[in-house]
């Protein structure tokens, strides 16, 4: 079976699969943008909370050391300052030290734990003299201590005046407890938090070193010029909060292409346990579709094939599926069925036309053979010879009474034979010791059917292209014998015999006389009336005669065959 | 129906495969070794932060190795070995010599390990890359540094490391190629030292006794600066020898504020280590560098004046 193209299953599968796929993305892509806005939305109020809580934790902390230093203040000049200020540093050991200065900057006094403090200080890193002018408390960048023997801790520095004595106090504070409170707070996957001051230095980032080092960079520049609140800057959201009780600001950082790839991830995760979804559902469809539509027409298509192929014998089996199918099915079988009743027709009534036409033959005489029989018998009557001539008129009268035969087609084979005896017999007055002619038949056949004039055509031509010509006397032999349920007649003559062309030329040309009935008429009489395994072959070479064997069926009552 | 049950089957052996690539990812990480010159400098410690700090970022598995002493080469030799029989993907090396560890090195990248040398380079065709400090311009800074000190003469001692290590020959040649050009340039000596403040110590005091008149001292490496500013310290010449030494170990910082050290060519450890690990990890990744290429990490030269500005002090002083 040819196939041409795709099936109609395979491409409303496509067609759906297609659609699908279409919308669904097309959704998807509306979706993702608007879901982009509702992330960094999302994104923007996750980042304010944390920094909030951040900037909360911060703030406590710096009030935490203020407070700590307003009672250090108080407890400078006491008796037991000592003691109570090394109690101090055990319990805070985020400050690294407390030192006091006079009015000029002075360093008067420094207190620590577990650090050797220089005998001379080059540069104290931890007082900065711009405090002088402001009178308030300050907390400094940060830088390291410069005032312990091979020790440089990273501090910042939160001085204040001490009240009317002409004093500052500072206390060095460590980054332990700020980095506590920044270097775990994460914000998304990648993002974090940190610390800078209003002019945009960097106080405390969960990767100092790396932007020490110069392998990282903060753009806290540009975020010192932003109000606080949220900033979008090239795929960073940057949150940003002010401290209310210093000059810090916390930012928080997180990465919006993070967020949108992982929310791509999720969606084409869905995506795809929804696209094998839909392609099963799109099979299953398909598979429906299948049985209601695309199977039934090929099998109908299949059907009609068929019916091409073998109208007469095709027999339709109803296809099922959808009613338009339904509908077209049973049109089809209707169609079929009137086809086939209109063959039939048309070929019975092709089969009577030639019956009639046969008969119309057979009730011609060949004139020429009348014209020369008349000849024989008047020359006879001229010669005297009235013995033969009233035989001749005998034979002649038995011819035509037995080819009329009342009409009817099928005849006794007796009368077959006798006709076929007669036409010998004048033939043989004419064709003078030419030929002679015997009849050899099983007595079992005599009173079985057969049509009329069947044997006298061969023996016609017997004689025309057999003995007529052959300068020995030829002979014709008729036979008849039962086999099986058949009777086969065999005309057999030992005269010239005929090319295959010739035998060929005999079964397949009407007479060219268009007169009486020849070969191919008995032929063909014989495959109307009993079907084609019966009729007429011809076994025939030049020089060695011909066999004409004629097979028809044992046929006892003429009724079966003659209706017309 | 066969074929629908078939076409199910595949549809579902295909959720399965969604369902893999979505928890994919989970896979074995790189691991990264780093084979150091040493684990005990300051120098070295900061440089393994950095690794760490890259090691964080890029998700490795880092194992750090170092000999006992700057000398022992072969003992680098057999880490690179280890590293190899441990399945190393990449390897972070500095070499001690030369000549001396590239066999090793080259057996490493036979068997596909991917080396990124920082530091100090060695002689192999295999490195994917270089990370580290230009020695050569570092030693053009230092010898500038030499050049700004305001005596009219300049009697130079030189108290360089092992004459294998690429990087303290590649500084020599730096520093000779400019002092020898000028005129104030008297003498120029090298001694060659073991790598450690105590040797460097009895070495600069030997120098210093068998050269009275030297008056610049360059100690190329932080043990070597180190050793050197002990005995200008325990000779009490800081008045007469200017030291100038090599990377901000706290001692050096401690002498660069009393003097007896002038200036500190202080480089970038901590990017070493970063940049190395980081570079190991873009190899590995299917990145490539070419062959002559230097990721160069920065070089700063530090002096009692300029050394509490904000700049220097992230430089010389690491955070936490």
């Amino acid at each position: 079976m040819k196939r041409r193209g795709i099936s109609m299953t395979s491409i409303l599968i496509l067609v759906l699969i297609g659609m699908v796929l279409v919308i669904m993305s097309a959704s998807i892509m509306l979706f993702l943008s608007t879901y982009r806005e509702f992330l960094i939305e999302n994104a923007r109020t996750v980042g304010r909370q944390i920094t909030s809580q951040v900037c909360d934790t911060v703030s406590n902390y710096v009030d935490e050391i203020e407070s700590s230093m307003d009672m250090l203040k108080e407890e400078l000049d006491a008796e037991d300052s000592d003691a109570f200020f090394d109690s101090f540093l055990k319990i805070r050991p985020d400050v690294v030290a407390v030192t006091t200065y006079d009015d000029q900057g002075t360093l008067l006094d420094c207190r620590t734990l577990d650090h050797k403090v220089r005998q001379e200080v080059y540069q104290n890193l931890s007082w900065d003299p711009s405090n002088l002018l402001s009178q308030k408390r300050q907390i400094s960048t940060p830088h390291v201590v410069t005032l312990f023997e091979g020790e440089y801790p990273w501090v910042v520095t939160m001085t204040a005046p001490l009240e009317g004595k002409n004093r500052w106090i500072g206390l060095d504070i460590s980054f332990s407890s700020i980095s506590e409170y920044i270097s775990g707070v994460g914000i998304g996957q990648h993002g974090y938090c940190f610390l800078m001051d209003e002019t945009g230095n960097m106080i405390y980032h969960p990767q100092q070193q790396l932007i020490y080092s110069s392998l990282k960079t903060e753009d806290t520049e540009f975020i010192a010029r932003q109000m606080d609140g949220s900033i979008v800057k090239e795929n960073v959201i940057y949150t940003v909060q002010s401290l209310d009780n210093c000059r810090w600001r916390v930012v928080g950082v997180s990465f919006v292409d993070e967020l949108i790839d992982d929310s791509i991830r999720d969606i084409s995760e869905i995506m795809g346990v929804t696209a094998v979804l839909i392609a099963l559902f799109a099979i299953l469809i398909g598979f429906f579709i299948s049985r209601a539509l695309s199977r039934p027409v090929r099998e109908l298509s299949g059907a009609m094939r068929q019916f091409e192929a073998d109208a007469d014998h095709f027999v339709y089996q109803p296809v099922g599926g959808a009613r338009e199918i339904v509908a077209l099915s049973d049109s089809f079988h209707h169609m079929v069925g009137r086809i086939q009743r209109l063959m039939e027709q048309v070929r019975s009534e092709e089969i009577n036309l030639r019956k009639t036409e046969l008969k119309a033959l057979q009730a011609q005489i060949n004139p020429h053979f009348l014209y020369n029989t008349l000849d024989s018998i008047s020359w006879m009557c001229e010669r005297g010879k009235n013995g033969d001539a009233v035989k001749m008129v005998n034979a002649l009268a038995r011819l035509f009474r037995i080819s009329i035969s009342r009409g009817h087609e099928l005849i006794p084979i007796r009368s077959e034979l006798m006709h076929a005896e007669s036409y010998l017999e004048i033939q043989a007055y004419r064709y003078k010791n030419q030929f002679s002619y015997r009849f050899d038949v099983e007595e079992s056949c005599m009173d079985y059917l057969c049509n009329k004039i069947t044997l006298q055509p061969i023996i016609e031509n017997a004689i025309y292209h057999g003995i007529n010509g052959l300068v020995d006397e030829g002979e014709i032999v008729i036979s008849l014998k039962e086999e099986g349920e058949d009777l086969l007649f065999l005309v057999e003559d030992n005269g010239a015999g005929m090319e295959p062309e010739m035998v060929q030329a005999i079964l397949s040309k009407e007479r060219s006389d268009h007169t009486g009935i020849g070969i191919k008429n008995v032929n063909d009489r014989l495959k109307i009336y009993f079907g084609t395994p019966y009729g007429i072959t011809i076994d025939s070479a030049p020089d060695e005669g011909t066999r004409v064997y004629i097979r028809m069926p044992k046929v006892r009552e003429a009724a079966q065959y003659e209706k017309i | 129906m066969k074929k629908f049950k078939r076409v199910l089957g595949l549809l579902l052996c295909g959720l399965l495969c969604l369902n893999g690539c979505a928890d994919g990812g989970s896979k074995e990480r790189p691991s990264v070794w780093l084979i150091a010159k040493s684990t005990q400098t300051e120098f070295w410690k900061a440089s393994f932060a950095g690794a760490n700090a890259a090691k964080a970022e890029y998700n490795l598995d880092l194992t750090i190795r170092g000999p006992e002493t700057e000398e022992d080469f072969m003992a680098q030799n057999h880490y690179i070995e280890e590293a190899v029989q441990q399945g190393a993907d990449a390897i972070v090396f500095s070499a001690i010599s030369y000549a001396g560890n590239a066999k090793a090195v080259d057996y490493a990248a036979s068997k596909g390990v991917k080396v990124v040398v920082i530091d100090s380079d060695v002689d192999a065709q295999a490195v994917s890359v270089r990370v580290g400090t230009d020695n050569i311009e570092a030693g053009r800074m230092a010898a500038q540094a030499v050049l700004d000190l305001e005596a009219p003469k300049l009697r130079i001692g030189i108290i360089n490391y092992s004459v294998v290590s690429r990087n303290g020959e590649e500084r020599e040649t730096g520093l000779r190629e400019v002092l020898e050009k000028d005129p104030r340039v008297e003498q120029i000596v090298t001694v060659n030292v073991l790598t450690s403040p105590e040797a460097a110590r009895a070495q600069t005091e030997i120098l210093l006794q068998k050269h009275p008149d030297l008056n610049v001292l360059l100690a190329l490496n932080e043990p070597l600066a180190v050793g050197a500013a002990q005995a200008v310290d325990a000779r009490n010449l800081e008045n007469q020898v200017h030291l100038i030494g090599f990377d901000a170990h706290v001692q050096c910082v401690d002498y660069l504020q009393t003097g007896e050290v002038s200036a500190l060519v202080v480089q970038n450890p901590y990017a070493m280590g970063y940049l190395g690990v980081e570079a190991a990890y873009k190899v590995l990744q299917g990145k490539t560098y070419s062959p002559d290429a230097l990721i160069n990490t920065s070089t700063t030269i530090v002096t009692k004046n300029n050394m509490f500005t904000t700049e220097s002090q992230k430089v010389l002083f690491s955070f936490g």
